[in-house]
């Protein structure tokens, strides 16, 4: 297992800027953490799951496979929080940290 | 090479011979044609956001048939997440283009036809399914653009296809071979026509036995010998060919229609799928403008998510933004818009499998949904232009606002707030003016009219799928009346 990935949703109707507070979170981030989309045969040891409404429909069973845990974004809530979108890229790079 | 990229997709166009006509000439180079353009545009945008993490949850499917990802566009439904997907993929599109992008139509028709063939095969001991599956795959491994073509020209409504003066004005065989069949006839108002690689035929109504000739279904390459297209007309198209990009709204994008007429096509055995089985021209029908009007859920919202930005930003330009009324009418635009996308996800949800294994909208649902979008989306449109002012119809011209002796009035006089550049206030104007009345208004209005089936189409099958015998027990059961 390796790295941080990150899912996005279609982004059919977003209420967040997603690609932007991943950009935000790749920042924060020490530069060994790079962020990635990319699949690999090994799941992401942390996944994060940005979705750019509440109903997060990536949410899905497959989708939890891709990576051993998850952060989840639903529009401006981090696993399921309310959090500003100003501060989400903080929240999220700190969990990120916490879960190294 | 299971999805192309954009740029693949551009290139396999320009190897195609289209017998392509507009206002009286030939088109050389269809590709690069200023009017067809911005409708390739829209086409090459499928390819583009299926390349992107941001978006391939919605644009990409995996394929049954081989594992593959593939282009949703391309995929067979195998389940009502797959129902809702396509609506949120539509109306990312929408959003995308603001116009039509034109390959809804061929993922409808694939989809209708793979089970109506399924179960025309079990009947009748017939091998359509299998010939379909085999065009299916090479489509999905190509990354093809359909074309879904149904409508016919149809002549004189109170007539028979049979019975028509001209046995042409709907599309027949004439002629069986060993090797395969010929065809004659035309598709009118065939969106993305002149953008497809490949056009699968489907019969425009329910046939009876006497026009058995004319239950046809098939696939041809889109430049197939004996095949010519007729582009069809816009309002404001030639303003594409002056040069500039605020008079046409939406410089990028655009849709289309042509007529496409076949001049005796051959089709070889292998490409037909319906041949004659009137008694299945029915079910094709009505599944291919079912899962239509379920798609029109997502397409016309999210060009209407554009359309009320645009009303939103005219309102900031004009200074009006703070005006109660104006804010109210946003309100009613979202309340409409989104009324729209709760029918199309709504019979996606309701969704259920067929016999094939592919999965079909509710019926009811989705003809409740296309109705709505014979309405909702004029009084969108009425709203945006309430909000935008009059001036998007009488604006000066780009020339006008660029010339160096008078631009400076245009630039004076046309200014609303006085932070906001003269020319954004045009831009946005012309947007709106593309949408509720220049070329993307084909799109956005009449196509919502008569796309998919006209207003009484909708109404009757919500007769058929009503459910009336049982509203009427209810009432009897709370009333007391025991027959």
């Amino acid at each position: 297992m390796g790295g941080t990935g990150v899912k996005y949703c279609g982004g059919c109707n977003p209420r967040i800027d997603r690609s932007g507070l991943v950009r935000e979170i790749g920042k924060l981030l020490p530069p060994e953490s790079r962020l990635s989309t990319e699949r690999t045969a090994e799941p992401w040891e942390t996944g994060i799951l940005v979705c750019g409404c509440p109903v997060a429909c990536a949410d899905r069973p497959e989708v939890r496979r891709m990576a051993g845990q998850w952060i989840r974004v639903g529009g401006a809530a981090v696993d399921l929080e309310s959090v500003p979108e100003d501060r989400m890229a903080h929240v999220i790079a700190e969990k990120i940290k916490a879960l190294k | 090479m299971a999805l192309k990229t954009p740029e693949q997709y551009e290139e396999s166009l320009r190897k195609l011979d289209l017998n392509v006509w507009l206002m009286g000439e030939r088109v050389k180079n269809v590709v690069d044609h200023p009017i067809i353009r911005p409708s390739m545009n829209s086409v090459k945008m499928t390819y583009a956001l299926a390349q992107e993490p941001e978006h391939e949850d919605l644009m990409t499917a995996t394929s049954h048939l081989t594992g593959q990802k593939i282009n949703r566009f391309c995929h067979l439904h195998r389940n009502t997440d797959d129902l809702v997907k396509k609506v949120k993929m539509q109306r990312l599109m929408g959003q995308k283009t603001a116009a039509c992008f034109q390959r809804c139509v061929g993922m409808d028709a694939i989809n209708a036809v793979d089970s109506v063939t399924f179960e025309m095969d079990r009947k009748l001991g017939t091998q359509y399914h299998e010939r379909f599956l085999r065009f299916l795959k090479r489509m999905q491994e190509e990354d093809w653009t359909v074309d879904g073509a149904m409508t016919d020209p149809k002549g004189d409504r109170n007539l028979p296809p049979g019975k028509q003066a001209d046995p042409d004005l709907y599309t027949r065989v004439v002629k069986k071979t060993a090797e395969g069949i010929v065809v004659r006839g035309a598709k009118a108002h065939q969106t993305g026509a002149v953008n497809s690689h490949w056009i699968l035929v489907m019969p425009t109504i329910t046939m009876t036995e006497e026009d058995s000739d004319y239950a046809l279904s098939f696939v041809a390459p889109a430049d197939e010998k004996g095949i010519l297209y007729i582009y069809g007309r816009q309002s404001c198209d030639t303003r594409k060919l002056e040069g500039g990009e605020i008079d046409v709204g939406n410089r990028q994008f655009g849709g289309h229609e042509a007529l496409m007429v076949f001049d005796d096509v051959f089709v070889p055995w292998e490409n037909v799928f319906m041949c004659g089985e009137h008694e299945f021209s029915g079910a094709l029908v009505e599944r291919f403008a079912g899962y239509h009007r379920q798609s029109y859920g997502g397409c016309k919202v999210g060009v209407g998510d554009v359309l009320i930005g645009a009303a939103a930003l005219a309102a900031d330009y004009n200074g009006a933004n703070k005006a109660s009324h104006i804010k109210d009418k946003l309100i009613e635009m979202m309340h409409l818009n989104e009324t729209l996308y709760a029918c199309g996800i709504a019979c996606s949800a309701e969704g259920r499998p067929t016999a094939s294994g592919n999965y079909l909208i509710d019926l009811l649902l989705a003809n409740v949904c296309k109705q709505n979008v014979t309405r909702l989306p004029y009084e969108i449109a009425r709203l945006a232009e309430d909000i935008a002012g009059g001036l998007m119809v009488t604006m000066a011209s780009e020339r006008d606002l660029r010339h160096p002796e008078i631009g400076k009035i245009v630039e004076k006089y046309f200014r609303g707030i006085p932070s906001v550049p003269t020319e954004h206030r045009c831009r946005v104007l012309r947007l709106i003016e593309n949408i509720t009345l220049g070329t993307a208004a084909v799109g956005y209005r009449t196509e919502s009219m008569h796309g998919a089936g006209s207003p009484q189409a909708q109404r009757i099958m919500i007769s058929r799928q009503g459910n009336l015998d049982h509203k009427k027990k209810l009432a009897k059961n709370i009333a007391g009346i025991r027959d």
